[in-house]
């Protein structure tokens, strides 16, 4: 995944190298894999402004590097709790993306950010979902956790859970029936309980669980919805919103308060307002964007799949991860105990 | 004055290096250790508030509200220490012999052969280790080679179990081991050996008496260089390991990063270089070749 993000990120530099006379430049420093490098290609030559792109793989790695004091970046997508954290923090500037004409497109139900309600801040970017993904030939249907960790017992296959901390105990809270933001010690301890009980059966914590659901030697495994790209050629490897909960993610497009080349930031938020151009991102990440018109431009497969374009009965068992402040020392604690666990 | 200007050339030949050692070095170090004593900040960062909570919760001194005693920390330290020991026992088996192999062969094929040791650093440790997890899985290289001779009938699971680890660390460190022992066991004397046979000395004595000492700076030099960077590994845990048993060096990382908890991070980070520290002088001055 790094290795491609670093050939992604050349030859978006590349690609903006040829565009003329690129004067004005913009840094982004986004997740690895998560923007389609036509849409960056696409920018470059609109505006002539050539477009550098570095990764991260957590939103603790970006704001640990930011509040380090790493500059020369421009734009950030971080997740809404995130982008919660880093407003309070002071480390991002006001754009005034609202007041845009285009900006009516955006479905306010997105304006998730409880620091920035109207979005004066940051413009949402894309969401999608946490699930499962199961080779239907070797674990037969699945719809949800129960499923999901009785495969191994059922047919030998393995499985891989996420190695994120707030997303393997968001597991064990919904299958509590609780909040998968919840701090209070009860909650954590019974999450942390039901994970433990599962630990046994999961073959490992990792982020590298796609290509070997492909190559057969997973049977299922916990990813994001994003992951459905590796399987457009298998229709026998399914993905699923687990009946009993799944988490929800957002990211929103941020202009750091120490960016370099604000005015090229600003042109890229309006730029991304276009339904074609947020469309064109959905059709290679495979997530869902919150541009109203953009969803009739994505390509059919994608819109007639509805754990990719989530109909309202299925976001209702939905959650999405909220800023936690102190009580994040519960669920560190706890992701310590599971992750020693023999 | 020929000693006055020996001085002089002396100071200007070391200052660079204790200057560089100097910022790079016991800054950095300087200010882990007293970023382990100052207060978390609740999005990363430290408040500068002494707080010593951050060693009680793991040597057993803790509020129990914010802050709990947990064993936890020292078991996972444990588990990194012995990981990083078997790890240099597995590399000194694997390299002593085959230096002694390398160290007779012409001098053109010495160089090939060094030059092959090094070959793996020309290439980035994460590329090297997913190579490894394709070579690892189920239906990867290294079963599909044994289920086609028939050595096994199914195949082995060894891809995110701890042998997974130790190989990756193996694999990883063995440079690391064999360049020190290679220069200790070239440099042997060999007319000491034959002296020792003219002697009467059976091999095994001639092994013990003559050789090993000789070689025994290489050894410790070798052990030393694999164990450090192996007690903090958090990469091949993560990869091979998937993640299942916690290491010492991915509890620190933890800590920096998705736990946002900065002082704890460096507590446990001076915790890890004590241990070590004492870990390698009870070693080295052991092993030290005993004089006269």
């Amino acid at each position: 995944m790094k290795l491609r993000s670093t050939v992604l990120a050349a030859s978006v530099l590349l690609a903006g190298a040829s565009g003329a006379v690129a004067q004005e430049k913009l840094a982004i420093y986004n997740w690895g894999d998560y923007i389609n490098p036509d849409v960056l290609t696409r920018f470059t030559e609109e505006t002539g402004i050539e477009v550098s792109l570095d990764t991260y793989s957590s939103n603790e790695e970006m704001l640990a590097k930011i509040q380090a004091g790493a500059t020369g970046y421009d734009i950030v997508f971080p997740s809404v709790h995130m982008n919660d954290i880093m407003i309070k923090l002071d480390l991002l500037e006001k754009t005034g993306i609202n007041t845009h004409p285009d900006f009516g497109n955006i479905d306010p139900a997105f304006l998730r950010a409880k620091e920035d309600p109207a979005s004066e801040y940051c413009l949402p970017y894309a969401w999608g979902t946490v699930g499962i993904f199961y080779n239907e030939d070797v674990t037969g249907p699945v719809a949800g956790w129960a499923d999901f960790f009785a495969i191994p017992e059922k047919t030998g296959g393995k499985i891989s859970l996420l190695d994120d901390m707030r997303e393997v105990m968001a597991i064990g809270l919904m299958m509590n029936g609780k909040s998968v933001n919840s701090v209070e010690p009860d909650d954590i301890k019974a999450a942390t309980d039901y994970v433990l009980a599962q630990k046994d059966k999961v073959t490992a914590f990792t982020y590298e669980s796609m290509p070997l659901i492909a190559s057969g030697d997973l049977a299922a495994a916990h990813f994001f919805v994003g992951g459905n790209v590796f399987f457009i050629d298998m229709p026998n490897v399914k993905y699923v919103i687990p009946a009993e909960g799944g988490t929800m993610y957002q990211e929103n497009i941020c202009v750091l308060a120490s960016a370099p080349n604000k005015a090229a930031a600003q042109k890229f938020l309006e730029f991304y307002l276009t339904p074609e151009i947020a469309a064109l991102n959905v059709a290679q990440q495979f997530n869902g964007t919150p541009n109203i018109p953009a969803n009739e431009l994505t390509p059919e497969f994608i819109r007639s799949n509805p754990n990719i374009n989530v109909p309202a009965e299925t976001m209702a068992r939905l959650q999405i991860f909220e800023d936690i402040g102190a009580g994040l020392r519960a669920y560190d604690r706890a992701w310590n105990t599971i992750r020693t666990a023999q | 004055m020929a000693r006055r200007r020996d001085r002089l050339v002396l100071a200007a030949l070391l200052t660079p290096v204790t200057l560089f050692l100097g910022v790079f070095f016991l800054v950095p170090l300087l200010t882990i250790a007293v970023f382990s004593f100052l207060t978390p900040g609740l999005y990363g960062g430290v408040e500068w508030a002494f707080y010593h909570w951050n060693y009680g919760r793991i040597f057993g001194w803790a509020d129990g509200i914010m802050e709990v005693f947990e064993p936890v920390y020292l078991r996972i330290l444990g588990r990194s220490l012995s990981f990083a020991a078997v790890t240099v026992l597995l590399c000194l088996i694997l390299c002593y012999p085959v230096a002694f192999w390398v160290s007779r062969l012409p001098e053109r094929w010495r160089l090939v052969f060094l030059f092959l040791i090094t070959l793996p650093f020309f290439s980035s440790l994460i590329v090297r280790l997913y190579a490894w997890l394709l070579i690892l899985k189920p239906s990867g290289l290294l079963n599909e080679m044994l289920l086609g001779i028939g050595l096994i009938g199914a195949p082995l699971e060894i891809l995110y179990t701890p042998t997974a680890v130790v190989l990756g660390m193996v694999y990883v460190m063995i440079p690391f081991m064999f360049l020190p022992l290679f220069a200790a066991v070239d440099n042997l004397d060999r007319s000491l050996i034959e002296a020792s046979y003219d002697l009467g000395a059976t091999r095994f004595q001639t092994f013990r008496k003559v050789i090993l000492p000789q070689t025994l700076p290489g050894i410790v030099g070798g052990s030393v260089i694999v164990f450090i960077p192996s007690v903090g590994n958090f990469i091949v845990p993560d990869v091979l390991g998937g993640a299942k048993g916690l290491m010492a060096g991915n509890l620190v990382e933890q800590q920096f990063l998705s736990a946002r908890n900065w002082p704890f991070g460096a507590a446990l980070s001076m915790l890890i270089m004590s241990v070590v520290l004492i870990v390698l002088v009870t070693f080295v001055t052991r092993l030290r070749p005993k004089e006269g």
